[in-house]
């Protein structure tokens, strides 16, 4: 009755070959799992090298081609942002074999909270349905309700390089040589097909970037100059860096993952420690807003059409990138056809890994590695409470919109000006990039990678119902 | 011109359904008969059966081919200010009689219209279609030509008429074995991809055809070899002539409906797993309807079949020595019922009715108590369903056992869950006792019932003897249950250790807490003076003494309820009974380290800082002042030492500046609200004045205290206002219902919650379309592609929820009451707005920096 050991093995078999495990031992898992993740906080540190991961949906099989894409585990640190169910017709089968591997390899594979994890959510979409089909009783589906209480909320990946280690992966067909950067420059930005072959390379710094910002940024679907390789991808999505060229320091801050976004009442990454995330995914609030909210092109926060958490603009993003020493913001919740898309000078990228979503939408999927600082000299992690006098002002700096560069409303009067104008000096200048204390994003290889080829499965279909009296 | 013959109108008994939102409304119950004007104007009219003289319906016949006959019973059409209508009948020759009747007014004013000269369009709609007569060397070209004809709407209707005049799906399916002997993969899947394009024409009749006895077994057959997968040979045929999987437990004498409940699981079939992929919007949602009509008609007439439920029961007396069938009839009820909860509200009731005067509480009582877990898992499946139909009515039958002193069924329940072994069994009994004892559980189904059928709701009133209050039944479960439900906790009292729990202790206690915080929520005063005079304060302290960690964690969601009820009562007995010497055990076991236990102490005590609750502030400080001071990690600990000292200190001008700015900003409920999840509402809610009478009668002896429940907002929290629109507000319901279901996209995901949702138990007032509301609208129901809007929350509030999704946590609080919050008004920001500025940043702003700068130096 027990699972562990050889037994966690053999359900991680059988589970990769998408057969369900029997109730009992889903129990088991769950409540192994949860021991697990009690012990994680809010927001879980995570070392690079790790490989980031935006939703799933229940498609085993593509979840099984990121695995071939991207490296197994435990070779491979792995990095889910959440939604891992509902929709597609293998929710169980792809969720207990990510917790399966959660609890045999804690370290190499870190889980947070989509806004599918949850009992409302998945009563509508597919999840709850699944588990009555599969096992006849919404039993499995509790315990794995359970288990997604106790999911963090987000990560913070720390000690990623700023430039990545060159790959000497082949170039993919159709590539454009002379857009690649010099063999010795550091690389911020690469794009790797599901073959591993390159389609696409960026340096940091590089005034030969005439590809790549060439790219209109505001229409990331655009076909790409580059690389119009096999599997229909270039870069885009790398609306990259035309303001990141910064120097090439090796100082390039933390990386914070969440499943939606950022929420108007968490302006520190600490501040999401104080909440109790053992629960229900509320309907508002800062939680909810974690796991529900969108980035958009708009100037500060507005209202989400979904119903629930909000819209966020690049001033928002690069006020809170810049308090809280992030270099970017890693995030999942939208569909991209690209599989990936950097946003607001790469402050923020969405991470799709869901392809052909719901077996019709016909985009690609991807992932993003972020590799390992070997200099050791990346972002040392913040003890916690050394923000320590700079409290008011740097709140203060939220109030300032890009576009008219007006102070908000001017915030509570009286104590702690002295304060707030250096705050917000410092806020106005990374607002405004003006000047090299804007983070270094980290380097980013993407890996871009098709629905996994249908006759390597059966036909993806729901499982039907067994008996019937009516 | 002839005039066209009336229809015999005798009494053709017809439900009016209009589509609302997506939803269909139940216009009323009444008889229909078609009238001829004039020359050229012919109508249709529903009189109301419970008032004669008033028209559930008067439409004019229009000659535009809009009309459908779905099934034997149903018609639906689009009116001509675009709304989506729909006739079910009870018999199908009443259908047919109106069905005749618009037939011939549509041709008789078609060909008026010819006359006339004006014909548009008809010309073209009728082009008719020939495809050769299908051999395994034509496919090809079979295929084209569907193709082609395909593209256009005129031409899918061609088509469709065609295939049915010519019977040409029979002439297919022989080609299908032809060409598996041949072993011609291509023409197999040229037959496959021709099989899919007819079914995808999403004609109801090819549909319904499709599914009949005689030609199932060859399309699922053609079906089997999907060009999309040429390696993969699926198995269908295998799978539906497996005629084991149909269970009849008690004969159904009637072929039609066995029929139909063959035919509803083929197309279930073909929904799930034949078709589950390639699937559109517009054919998933005619399957759906078909299934839902089925199960309606299935369901309907089994219910009303004395001498079939009377065999169905009687399984269940002593005579009946198998024990497999006792078993299957539980399934077989269970089915019932999870059918059931997508009826109208008084077919439904009338079901759960029958099923009751036929001993539908003793079948439940003895599932309950089956050995085998399936069983137990189904009959606690039935009482849920039971209990969110009516929890009234439940509840009256338990009084009525309690009053003829047999057992009632809370004592069952309560009995099962302490020694239930199956955990998730455990689970959902807890569930069921919430459910039970929810006061707000009543009122969505006699409301619905009220809207959809006055007479009905009088008749059911006149049948339950003295309709007993909600009130009376929870009392009476104070005064005899729940001591027995929570002995256990009692028992825990001169326990040494709790290091030796077993999972079967340590699951039970974690039910029986997050049951007790359900109840300090929803039954203040009575669970208050019970937990008071049981004692369980101290107890549930007690388990945050043991190692598992998520028991811990639920004991102090305890405390956590308690003081964010904002109630002096509960505050003092904490204080009292020195409880937070185990909390503070927790803190300091666990920092600085970050994990859920630490977070979750952490936000305990913000929110007894932000909320300043001064009774728990003071007895904090002053007990246990220096160890607090020692807790630099975060700043909350110093804040709550300074909040202690600025209340207890005579304020200097600039402290009494800096003190109002941070209590008054920083203090208001709404934001805790927001802070964790929104269960402000409810606490506050709670306090009502009986209960304050209550307080004031036994217990108004110390006043040191804030008063009892802080009301929600000093100045500070007033500009979330206009972001967010709660439900406690009263009068705006409306905007929120208009809110709500203008979105287009409520549509997509009705489907799915429809066929399986059970009533909401709704605590707000506003009338909103429950998921018992039938048929699915024809066309648009889903919206794959798009996906990121369909996820909208506003979405599944509207679709009611589970209940049961929103118990089992026992943060869930005010599951759909608050659900409403997050309807967010419209127009109050448009997000653009450069100039104005976002709202909820100029509040929060001035909230936080107000309470640090307060707090800061």
């Amino acid at each position: 009755m027990s699972i562990g050991g050889s037994d966690l093995d053999k359900a991680i078999t059988q589970l990769r070959a998408c057969r369900p495990i029997p109730e009992n031992q889903v129990r088991e898992l769950c409540y192994k799992a949860r021991e697990l993740l009690i012990e994680e906080g809010n927001v879980v540190g995570v070392d690079a090298p790790v490989t980031i991961c935006g939703d799933i949906h229940g498609q085993f099989h593509d979840l099984m081609e990121l695995f071939r894409v991207g490296g197994d585990v435990p070779e491979t640190n792995y990095l889910f942002m959440g939604d891992f169910v509902d929709r597609g017709f293998y929710s169980l089968e792809s969720f207990l074999l990510l917790l399966c591997l959660k609890v045999r390899y804690p370290d190499r594979i870190t889980l947070i909270r989509g806004n599918h994890e949850s009992r409302q959510i998945t009563t509508v979409y597919g999840f709850y349905d699944e588990c009555l089909r599969k096992y006849g009783s919404a039993n499995v589906w509790r315990y794995c309700c359970e288990v997604f209480d106790y999911l963090a909320l987000g990560a913070l990946v720390t000690g990623a390089a700023t430039s990545l280690s060159p790959t000497d992966g082949p170039l993919a067909e159709n590539i454009n040589i002379e857009n690649f950067p010099e063999a010795d420059a550091d690389i911020e930005i690469e794009t790797l097909n599901a073959n591993g072959e390159i389609m696409y390379r960026c340096a940091r710094n590089s005034d030969s970037q005439s590809s790549v910002t060439s790219q209109p940024n505001s229409n990331p679907a655009s076909s790409s100059p580059i690389a119009p390789t096999p599997s229909r991808v270039g870069a885009a999505g790398t609306g990259a860096t035309s303001s990141a060229n910064g120097s090439t320091r090796n100082d390039t801050g933390a990386i914070l993952c969440v499943h939606g976004g950022l929420s108007p009442l968490i302006d520190t990454i600490d501040k999401i420690r104080l909440l109790d995330r053992k629960q229900e995914v509320p309907h508002e609030g800062a939680m909810c807003d974690l796991l529900w909210s969108d980035p958009d092109e708009i100037d500060g926060w507005g209202l989400s059409p979904r119903g629930a958490g909000f819209l966020f603009g690049a001033d928002i993003v690069k006020c809170f990138n810049h308090k809280n020493d992030l270099s970017l913001i890693a995030r999942a919740h939208q569909l991209v056809m690209e599989g990936f898309k950097e946003m607001f000078d790469s402050t923020i990228v969405t991470v799709w890994s869901a392809p052909n979503y719901c077996y019709r939408c016909g985009n690609v999927a991807a992932i993003l590695e972020l590799g390992e600082d070997g200099s050791n000299a990346g972002y040392v992690r913040r003890s916690n409470g050394d923000q320590g006098g700079g409290g008011g002002g740097w709140i203060l700096g939220s109030n300032v919109g890009v576009g008219g560069v007006g102070i908000g409303n001017g915030g509570p009067t009286g104590g702690g000006n002295g304060n707030s104008v250096g705050g917000l000096n410092r806020r106005l200048s990374s607002v405004l990039g003006e000047s090299g204390r804007t983070r270094e994003g980290p380097g980013r290889r993407y890996r871009v990678f098709e629905a996994a080829p249908q006759d390597s499965r059966g036909m993806p279909a729901k499982k039907p119902v067994a008996d019937y009296f009516l | 011109m002839a005039l066209v013959p009336a229809p015999s109108n005798d009494r053709k008994r017809v439900k009016v359904y209009e589509l609302k939102n997506n939803d269909w409304f139940d216009r009323g119950t009444g008889f229909c008969k078609g009238v001829v004007v004039s020359q050229d104007e012919a109508k249709i009219l529903v009189a109301s059966e419970d008032d004669p003289t008033r028209q559930l319906l008067e439409t004019k016949i229009s000659k535009d081919d809009g009309y459908q006959k779905q099934q034997d019973t149903l018609i639906v059409w689009t009116e001509q200010n675009g709304t989506d209508m729909a006739l079910s009948f009870q018999e199908p020759e009443g259908c047919a009689g109106i069905w005749d009747f618009v037939n011939e007014v549509q041709s008789r004013l078609q060909a008026l219209a010819q006359d006339d000269g004006l014909s548009d369009d008809i010309g073209e709609s009728v082009n008719p279609i020939m495809l050769p007569l299908p051999e395994l060397g034509n496919l090809h070209e079979i295929e084209n030509h569907m193709r082609a004809a395909n593209t256009t709407p005129g031409g899918r209707e061609a088509l469709a008429k065609f295939i049915l005049s010519q019977d040409y799906i029979p002439k297919l399916i022989p080609l299908v074995e032809m060409a598996e002997d041949l072993e011609s993969a291509s023409d197999l899947h040229r037959l496959c991809s021709i099989m899919k394009m007819l079914i995808l024409l999403n004609d109801t009749a090819i549909i319904e055809y499709v599914v009949t006895d005689d030609v199932v077994i060859g399309v699922v057959g053609a079906l089997e070899y999907d060009p999309d997968f040429p390696l993969h040979k699926a198995n269908h045929r295998q799978y539906l002539s497996d005629e084991s999987r149909f269970k009849e437990v008690v004969k159904i004498e009637e072929q039609a409906i066995r029929k139909k409940i063959h035919y509803t699981y083929r197309l279930q079939y073909l929904k799930d797993v034949v078709l589950a992929r390639i699937l559109d919007d517009p054919t998933f949602s005619v399957l759906n309807s078909l299934i839902f009509f089925h199960q309606v008609d299935i369901v309907q007439h089994l219910q009303a079949n004395g001498a079939f439920l009377k065999e169905l029961f009687g399984i269940f007396g002593a005579e009946e020595r198998d024990l497999q069938r006792k078993k299957d009839a539980v399934l077989f009820i269970q089915q019932c019922c999870a059918i059931a909860k997508s009826l109208q509200v008084s077919a439904r009731a009338q079901l759960y009715q029958n099923f009751i005067n036929n001993g539908l509480l003793d079948v439940i009582q003895y599932a309950l108590r089956h050995h085998d877990a399936s069983v137990r898992v189904a009959g606690t499946d039935i009482l849920v369903a039971l209990i969110d139909h009516d929890a009234l009515m439940v509840r009256s039958k338990i009084f009525q056992a309690i009053q003829e002193k047999t057992k009632p069924l809370t004592d069952t329940l309560i009995e099962l869950l302490l020694i239930e072994v199956d955990l998730g069994v455990k689970a959902q009994m807890a569930d069921a006792i919430k459910i039970l004892l929810d006061p707000n559980a009543n009122s969505a189904s006699i409301e619905a019932l009220g809207r959809t059928n006055s007479d009905f709701l009088a008749k059911v009133r006149g049948t339950l003897p003295a309709m007993p209050q909600t009130d009376n039944f929870i009392q009476s479960f104070y005064d005899e249950s729940a001591r027995k439900l929570f002995q256990p906790l009692k028992d825990l009292e001169g326990r040494k250790t709790m290091d030796n729990l077993s999972i079967q202790e340590v699951s039970l206690y974690s039910h029986l807490v997050e049951v007790l915080c359900f109840f300090i929520r929803q039954h203040s005063f009575r669970s208050k003076y019970f937990i008071l005079s049981e004692g369980l304060g101290a107890r549930v302290a007690q388990l945050m003494d043991c190692p598992e960690k998520h028991l811990k964690l639920t004991s102090l969601k305890y405390f956590r309820t308690c003081i964010g009820l904002h109630d002096d009562f509960h505050n003092r007995q904490i204080i009292q009974h020195h409880l937070f010497e185990p909390i503070l055990k927790i803190l300091f076991d666990t920092m600085p380290r970050d994990n859920l236990l630490n977070s979750a102490c952490l936000e305990l005590f913000e929110f007894i800082k932000r909320e300043n609750i001064k009774i728990i502030v003071t007895h904090l400080v002053e007990t246990y002042r220096e160890k607090l001071a020692a807790i630099t990690y975060v700043d909350t600990f110093q804040s709550l030492i300074l909040r202690y000292d600025q209340m207890h200190e005579p304020p200097t001008t600039q402290e009494l500046e800096n003190s109002f700015t941070s209590v008054d900003s920083d203090t208001p409920a709404r934001n805790v609200g927001i802070m964790n999840g929104g269960r402000w509402g409810q606490a506050l809610k709670d306090a009502d004045a009986e209960e304050e009478a209550y307080l004031n009668g036994s217990d108004d002896d110390d006043d040191d205290g804030l008063p009892s429940a802080v009301k929600p907002v000093l100045n500070g929290a007033s500009p979330v206002r206009p972001l967010v629109s709660y439900p406690d507000d009263e009068g705006d319901d409306d905007d929120m219902d208009i809110l709500a279901t203008s979105a287009p996209l409520v549509s997509p995901h009705n489907i799915s919650s429809a066929t399986q949702t059970q009533e909401t138990p709704v605590t707000s007032p506003s009338p909103k379309p429950t998921g018992a509301t039938p048929p699915e609208r024809i066309s648009e129901k889903r919206r794959r592609e798009e996906d990121e809007e369909d996820e909208l929350l506003a979405n599944i509030s509207n679709s009611s929820t589970k209940r049961r999704a929103s118990l089992s946590s026992n943060s869930s609080t005010a599951s759909t009451g608050s659900m409403q919050r997050l309807r967010r008004k419209p127009g109050i920001n448009s997000g653009k707005d450069n100039g104005g500025g976002p709202k909820k940043i100029s509040l929060s702003i001035p909230l936080k920096s107000g309470g640090e700068g307060g707090e800061g130096d």
